[in-house]
């Protein structure tokens, strides 16, 4: 853990314009996280926890305030900058497993690496990844809607973590598993903090919360506790 | 091809093959179109071009409109003189002078009476130029031949004899006897006389009976090079107008030209009726890939917020739009032959044509073209799939 953090917010707001008016999402958060943390992100919802993972996730920029990620200041990005940040820097997991249903388990987890390399992937890091999440490489050549939910996240963490991404964000990676299984998850991902990733995680649920090192309760679009 | 967006587009074509295959049927019916329409169109210019320059290599020398000077009486023998045949067979040099009376009479066959043109040559030159299909060529005196029009109409056989001139109580008629029948020669004659109307005497007959001496109506000039064409005409000009404008020249270069614009333009018409098929099948691509667009927003929301560039984005739909016009170009490109073949000979019944390059060159151009309207009913759909908000996309349902 280095002097600068891997990620700085200095006074962030994000307003909606919508028909009924402005929203505001999230009210002058200031907060930094350092490089190997595990953090929950917690609160009710509509608290703005989508948002900030938005924010964190460089899907979106805020409406004022800066945002350092990497650190870049990821308002005076373009386009194509964003878009390689997401791709090299952050690993995404999602609740809904968001795999590409044309592609099959190997090669969503190949995917990253030919957008980075522009290439097919000979090395076998994807098959490496894929069994070092667990999954059972005769399954490899299953598209996602012949997964069980286990089974698709495992390969979402496999995506995630393929382009070696110092960040792992995760938006209630359990939200859509049973006990067991979502127990499993969160094993995988605190055995990949343990490794050095800095992880990012969203949830509601206070059991899986446990598994971070520190909680950042938002309410209301402010930070509450940290 | 290891393009993973090229797989993916692959992979999303055969998901939804059905839907796919049906928009590639526009681009099927399209093609089709395009290259029969177009063959047809060039089949047809080709025939009638062929039939057209039978006659090309001719040039007519006519005696000139004679405008009366006040004052002074037109020349009753108003022809090419013997001075001028002479110039003409000067300027001509190698090529073949033909000089040819001729008249608009009545005749009668039997009992039944007809018009037509009586053409009295040398019975030599009859047999350079004319074509017995029938019988044999003149060779006595008082023979003719008569052309098939004329022969199937009043039931002509050799040995018949016509009545030649108009009926006149007090004088017999002078009679000749059906020695041959011509070929039937159609629109364009390869003499540059329409013969299938007329009846061919010999030029002694002729003088005989309509009395004008050496004085010719016409002379035409066979060339032996079409290229030529203009020169012999000049040098004639020359020679025969030297002084003022005694003969007019022509040539049916003109008609060949004039006619072939106006099939051409036909060409060109059938064609657009054809393209607009295309239109009806550009909608059917462009309807399929928005739906192919909507239908997927969730992946493309995913495939922009792990990293995929927006032009890997428009790339993979353009792929889609692309194998849409693969499939149906192919598809249509084997039609085309098929079609194309079928209604050539239906239509023309000739398909000595079809398979020379200008007409066979509709069926890739079509196919290309079927391809380009694909690609650009792609445009939209993929530039609108690759513009998506990430975040916006991945909410979708």
């Amino acid at each position: 853990m280095n002097g600068t953090p891997l990620i700085r917010l200095a006074d962030v707001s994000k307003v909606y314009h919508l028909e009924s008016g402005d929203f505001t999402a999230l009210r002058h958060i200031s907060l930094e996280i350092s490089e190997g943390e595990f953090v929950a992100l917690m609160g009710p919802s509509g608290s703005g926890k989508s948002t900030m993972m938005n924010q964190l996730g460089i899907l979106d920029v805020p409406t004022t305030g800066i945002i350092h990620i990497a650190g870049k200041n990821v308002a005076s990005m373009t386009n194509l900058e964003r878009t390689h940040m997401r791709r090299d820097v952050i690993g995404y997991v999602f609740q809904k497993f968001y795999l590409i249903p044309l592609l099959s388990a190997y090669e969503n987890v190949e995917y990253p690496l030919i957008l980075k390399y522009k290439k097919r992937d000979t090395s076998g890091r994807a098959a490496s990844v894929l069994k070092s999440v667990g999954f059972d490489e005769e399954m490899s050549t299953h598209r996602p809607n012949q997964l069980s939910g286990g089974q698709q996240q495992r390969v979402a963490i496999a995506r995630a973590l393929v382009n070696d991404p110092k960040i792992i964000l995760c938006d209630e990676p359990t939200g859509n598993l049973d006990r067991k299984t979502g127990f499993q998850i969160m094993d995988i991902l605190a055995d990949l903090h343990k490794k050095g990733k800095t992880v990012i995680l969203v949830t509601h649920d206070p059991k899986i919360a446990e598994y971070a090192h520190r909680t950042i309760q938002l309410e209301d679009g402010r930070v509450v506790e940290s | 091809m290891k393009d993973i967006f090229f797989d993916l587009s692959v992979r999303s074509v055969r998901l939804n093959f059905l839907r796919s295959l049906l928009a590639s049927i526009g681009i099927v019916i399209g093609v089709v179109a395009i290259s029969s329409m177009g063959m047809l169109g060039t089949n047809m210019q080709l025939m009638v071009k062929d039939q057209l320059t039978t006659g090309i290599n001719i040039i007519t020398v006519t005696p000139d409109v004679v405008r009366a000077e006040p004052g002074s009486s037109v020349s009753s023998s108003n022809g090419i003189t013997d001075i001028q045949l002479r110039d003409i067979r000067d300027a001509a040099g190698v090529n073949d002078v033909i000089p040819i009376d001729r008249t608009n009479t009545q005749f009668s066959i039997g009992s039944s009476d007809g018009r037509g043109s009586i053409y009295g040559l040398d019975p030599e030159d009859i047999r350079t130029i004319m074509n017995v299909s029938e019988g044999t060529t003149i060779r006595g005196e008082s023979d003719a031949i008569v052309g098939a029009t004329i022969a199937s109409r009043f039931d002509v056989k050799i040995g018949t004899r016509i009545k030649i001139g108009e009926p006149n109580i007090s004088v017999t008629r002078p009679v000749v006897r059906v020695a041959g029948i011509l070929t039937a020669s159609g629109l364009s004659s390869s003499n540059g006389i329409n013969t299938d109307n007329a009846i061919i005497v010999s030029d002694t007959w002729y003088s005989a009976q309509f009395g004008e001496g050496n004085v010719y109506d016409q002379v035409n000039v066979y060339l032996k090079e079409i290229s030529t064409l203009t020169d012999v005409e000049n040098a004639i000009d020359k020679k025969v107008n030297r002084n003022k404008e005694v003969v007019r020249i022509s040539d049916s270069s003109s008609r060949i030209t004039s006619v072939s614009s106006t099939l051409s333009s036909l060409t060109t018409f059938i064609l657009a009726i054809g393209s607009i098929s295309l239109l009806v099948a550009a909608t059917s691509i462009f309807n399929v890939m928005m739906m192919s667009v909507s239908e997927r927003v969730q992946e493309i929301g995913i495939l922009l917020s792990i990293g995929t560039e927006t032009g890997e984005v428009r790339r993979m739909f353009l792929y889609e739009a692309f194998i849409l016009g693969i499939i149906g170009a192919g598809i249509g490109g084997i039609m085309s032959v098929i079609i194309g073949y079928s209604v050539v000979s239906a239509m023309i019944g000739n398909t000595t044509y079809f398979f020379l390059p200008e007409s066979i060159v509709y069926i890739p151009a079509g196919m290309i073209i079927g391809m380009i309207v694909c690609i650009v009913s792609g445009l939209y759909p993929a530039w609108k799939a690759s513009n998506m908000d990430p975040i916006d996309a991945l909410r979708a349902e």
